[in-house]
């Protein structure tokens, strides 16, 4: 649209952050969405959900785009390769957030149909808000340069694991006690199943962001929980 | 008429009328809608650097704001000339409805173009209005239980045990009993409701929490030597430690984890209550090796330093798999619900409401067979005179 307009190097690495960040925020409202609408019973907002997922991909497609473009045209060395690596990596992961988001709304049209599981939501609600803020938090991170509070989201992945544990035992509680709830409780369990690995890809962004502020890879184990006991 | 007003002869008053104003206000530049990083803020108030975090006087719009509502209402104004509004909501651990709101405000100096943003919070009106509904939801449910075990007993007490002066005095008893429960359940679920109601007011003042813990020990002491229970006060070294934080909901979050770690305590063992002062917010977050632990309310990271309260019982602690409910209103873990050890199940969901509030943290650790301990986070007031690193 405005290739007659010269942009300088550094002006073309600002806005493929830039881009990376507003995906983020578009990939925000997506997951908190697909919660709320899980959560609420909401199908109008989880219809929406599925229908906006394009535009992410569209985003990412986008920095894809540019991040080659201005690597093949201005071979960026040093920290300006890694900026414009970590944003191609950053919206990779955005994506795939978003993929995980639809697919949640995409359950809540066939959970919808079945009775409510009150307590059951109400765990969905808290893990939801949990990773949300992760996710929020490391993009806030990764906007702000700001390495401690990527190592914060980093350290702390376990958290979502617990939650997610301890629900898989609830939802099979419930399947046990009545069989007639299974085929909501199983996509539940695909719900939290897809808030987890939302997690997850917070915490990859985090060691994105360690990366392109250091250099260095995240030395050691991430803090994981025992398998899955049952 | 109003040549007199200082407003007109003096325009730096404008300047600190809109930094006071409550509402959060931006100013926005854009040049071309494709030019993201053109879109900048040049002017944020007091309340708009506080809500969305902003340090920096100016900068880009979307390093402070993301949220692609906000972003649409904006490239409205700035693009299309037009008024726009929408609804943004905040993520953090205390989450906010506003209302957002931007105007155009033509050309600046330099012919880019500006608009202004505003925030309005709604959250207040919302929190009632769902506040009222759990509440009646929680309320009734939880009541009914006792109120069916009294009315059964009036019933045997009308019918055949009318004569039996024994059974009677028995019946009597768990009838007391049982309007106790309803009782403590009505204050509890009335406290909690009143904290709803207030989570989002930061809270005034400031707390010596060496004098007050002392204070809820001392008070704790009878009711734990009635159940065979030691209470081991360890106050920190430096002294006092000041934390930011209303003194009556401070008093509440100590006195339900002192009770709790009472109530899990077999007899004759100890529950140990340490004071701890100026931690970092790495250190408040920091995992202690192999025990299972979760944070209930994660500290807010705008406080540098904490004071941590931790307090550790050897009681019959917690599955892993319960941890994450602890905070949930009326769960109790099972076999709970009754006997000796009943509790009316809002006693965590209290403090961790007051915890959030304070912008504080909570976390449990614990582990079947091993005790439980529970460490909350206070932010300090004023400057710390040293952080120490975790060790």
């Amino acid at each position: 649209m405005n290739e007659h307009i010269v942009r300088s190097y550094e002006d073309e690495l600002n806005s493929l952050a830039a881009e990376c960040v507003r995906m983020g925020g578009l990939c925000e409202a997506q997951v908190a969405d697909a919660v709320t609408g899980v959560v609420k019973r909401n199908q109008d907002l989880a219809a929406a959900v599925v229908g906006r997922d394009d535009k992410l991909d569209e985003a990412e497609r986008d920095i894809e785009r540019k991040t080659i473009r201005l690597i093949a045209l201005r071979q960026p060395v040093a920290d300006d390769l890694r900026r414009a690596v970590a944003a191609m990596k950053v919206a990779n992961n955005l994506e795939r957030c978003g993929d995980l988001a639809k697919n949640i709304a995409k359950r809540t049209l066939v959970i919808i149909e079945s009775d409510p599981l009150t307590p059951l939501t109400r765990s969905i609600e808290r893990m939801g808000k949990l990773v949300l803020g992760r996710l929020s938090s490391v993009l806030d991170a990764y906007s702000r340069s700001d390495l401690e509070r990527a190592l914060a989201v980093w350290s702390q992945d376990d958290e979502v694991d617990e939650h997610y544990n301890s629900l898989f035992r609830e939802l099979l509680t419930y399947m046990m006690g009545d069989p007639r709830t299974i085929t909501a409780c199983a996509h539940m369990l695909f719900v939290a199943k897809n808030l987890e690995r939302i997690g997850d890809h917070a915490t990859n962004i985090a060691e994105i962001v360690h990366y392109e502020i250091t250099g260095a890879e995240m030395v050691g184990g991430r803090p994981k929980t025992d398998e899955l006991r049952l | 008429m109003y040549g007199e007003s200082p407003l007109s002869t003096d325009p730096s008053l404008y300047a600190a009328l809109v930094e006071a104003l409550p509402d959060p206000i931006l100013v926005v530049t854009g040049s071309e809608r494709s030019d993201l990083t053109g879109r900048r803020f040049i002017f944020a108030n007091t309340a708009a650097r506080e809500l969305l975090r902003i340090i920096a006087d100016a900068g880009m719009l979307l390093s402070a704001v993301r949220d692609p509502a906000v972003l649409s209402v904006v490239d409205k104004a700035l693009f299309d000339g037009a008024d726009a509004d929408g609804f943004y909501e905040t993520t953090a651990s205390q989450s906010r409805s506003l209302r957002v709101r931007a105007r155009p405000l033509g050309l600046g100096a330099d012919g880019t173009r500006l608009a202004l943003l505003t925030f309005h919070d709604e959250t207040e009106v919302r929190r009632v209005e769902k506040t009222r509904v759990d509440f009646l939801a929680n309320a009734s449910h939880e009541l009914r239980t006792p109120l069916a075990s009294l009315s059964g007993f009036i019933e045997t007490l009308r019918g055949h045990a009318k004569d039996d002066p024994a059974a009677r005095e028995k019946f009597l008893g768990i009838m007391q009993a049982q309007a106790d429960r309803m009782a403590r359940l009505i204050a509890d679920l009335t406290s909690l409701s009143r904290i709803e109601l207030d989570e989002h007011v930061p809270p005034r003042g400031v707390v010596d929490l060496v004098l007050l813990v002392g204070e809820v020990v001392e008070a704790a002491a009878p009711l734990g030597a009635q159940r065979g229970v030691k209470l081991d006060w360890r106050p920190c070294a430096a002294c006092p430690v000041a934390v930011r934080g209303e003194r009556d909901q401070i008093v509440q979050v100590v006195q339900n984890l002192l009770d709790n770690a009472i109530k899990y305590s077999p007899d004759g063992a100890a529950v140990r209550i340490e004071l701890r002062s100026g931690l970092s917010e790495l250190a408040a977050a920091a995992s202690a090796e192999g025990v299972p632990r979760l944070s209930l309310v994660a500290p807010d990271p705008s406080s540098e330093s904490y004071a941590s309260l931790r307090v550790t019982d050897l009681g019959p602690g917690i599955a892993r798999q319960n941890l994450p409910r602890l905070s949930e209103r009326f769960y109790r873990v099972d076999g709970q619900k009754s006997g000796a050890r009943s509790g009316t199940g809002l006693g965590l969901a209290i403090v961790k409401h007051i915890m959030n509030r304070h912008r504080g943290g909570l976390v449990v650790s614990s582990a079947e067979g091993e005790g439980s301990t529970f460490t909350a986070y206070f932010p300090m007031a004023g400057a710390p005179e040293a952080v120490v690193k975790a060790s």
